[in-house]
């Protein structure tokens, strides 16, 4: 008696299931080779080369920017330490204004209030550092679209 | 291939020669490499991708990347093996993406008419099964019965050693079949 006599079916073996396989991926193999339109080697050549060039131009500007950043972070440097020369300059400056003001008139009461002003309060020297830090993001800013052009 | 005019193969040709860039072969060198191997690395990408445009981006990536490579190679097959590593190895990287791939998987309008609906379902089933495979097993699958690769050039392509190729191929080809047909156990 077969197997089929007994209701059930038999075990395809080891050499039948790479048969269904075989068969399956050479189908599907001649389909990908009628499917197949790869753009031509001069297309893909040129691209290779472009990209390569494009590549090469961006390894050469890296140091371009390093430079940049290094000569940005030493423009912020020294403008800090101008913001703190000009607000001790003005400090000195108004109270030597005070000192002859004084020496010509008893009332100088109202330009001593100025002098009176605390220099080192944040709402002094906050505005003072903002405008001078937008001056300088302003200044980078206008080389740099400059640069670029 | 797809068309492109006399013109444009010269225009692309003087503004190629106008780039002063180092790659690892000449142009005829590539050219003909290129037209030798290509139309089999986009079946085996799109396969192994299971989308067509994946296929296209790929295929041309790995190119370029043979081109960038300093490995001297000893051989044509030296050189298409490598070239089938880039390209598994940008597949299995397409993967961590978040495009499906092979999702309900079967372009069916993109196919070229098929002899008979019984045709069309049938491939509709391969790739349905092939799709639900691994893409390492996939590969494996593809390069031992699409290109009839060797255990050993298998292992070089897949990074494996070539003494798992064997049992790999008989999972792999236990599990496509066990989709296909499902008498057949994984």
């Amino acid at each position: 008696m077969t197997s089929e006599h007994h209701g059930y079916e038999p075990k395809p073996t080891d050499a039948e299931i790479e048969a269904i396989v075989v068969e399956a991926i050479a189908a599907e193999a001649a389909l990908a080779r009628a499917e197949a339109a790869p753009p031509s080697s001069a297309i893909v050549w040129w691209r290779a080369q472009m990209r390569a060039r494009q590549e090469a131009a961006r390894a050469a500007d890296r140091p371009i920017s390093i430079v940049h950043g290094f000569a940005i972070a030493c423009a912020a440097g020294l403008a800090l330490s101008l913001i703190g020369s000009a607000i001790a300059g003005v400090r000195g400056s108004s109270g030597w204004l005070v000192d002859v003001y004084r020496s010509f008139s008893t009332t100088a009461a109202p330009l001593a209030s100025i002098a009176s002003i605390d220099l080192t309060s944040r709402w002094v020297t906050l505005p003072i550092t903002a405008m001078l830090i937008s001056g300088l993001v302003a200044t980078v800013a206008v080389y740099f679209i400059f640069a670029d052009e | 291939m797809a068309d492109v005019t006399f013109l444009d193969v010269r225009r692309l040709q003087a503004e190629a020669d106008a780039a002063d860039v180092a790659l690892a072969m000449d142009e005829d060198a590539f050219r003909a490499f290129y037209d030798r191997t290509a139309g089999a690395l986009w079946g085996y990408l799109s396969r192994t991708s299971g989308d067509r445009q994946v296929a296209d981006d790929l295929l041309q990536e790995s190119y370029y990347r043979l081109l960038k490579a300093t490995v001297p190679f000893e051989s044509e097959a030296h050189r298409r093996n490598y070239l089938y590593r880039i390209a598994t190895n940008l597949v299995r990287d397409a993967k961590r993406g978040p495009r499906p791939l092979f999702d309900a998987g079967v372009e069916m309008s993109d196919m070229p008419a098929p002899e008979s609906r019984v045709d069309a379902e049938g491939r509709a089933d391969v790739r349905r099964a092939f799709g639900r495979l691994k893409p390492r097993e996939r590969a494996l699958l593809w390069l031992a019965y699409a290109h009839g690769s060797s255990h050993t050039e298998i292992a070089d392509v897949l990074g494996v050693k070539t003494g798992s190729i064997k049992l790999l191929l008989f999972r792999a080809r236990r599990k496509l079949a066990a989709t296909l047909q499902p008498k057949v156990k994984a």
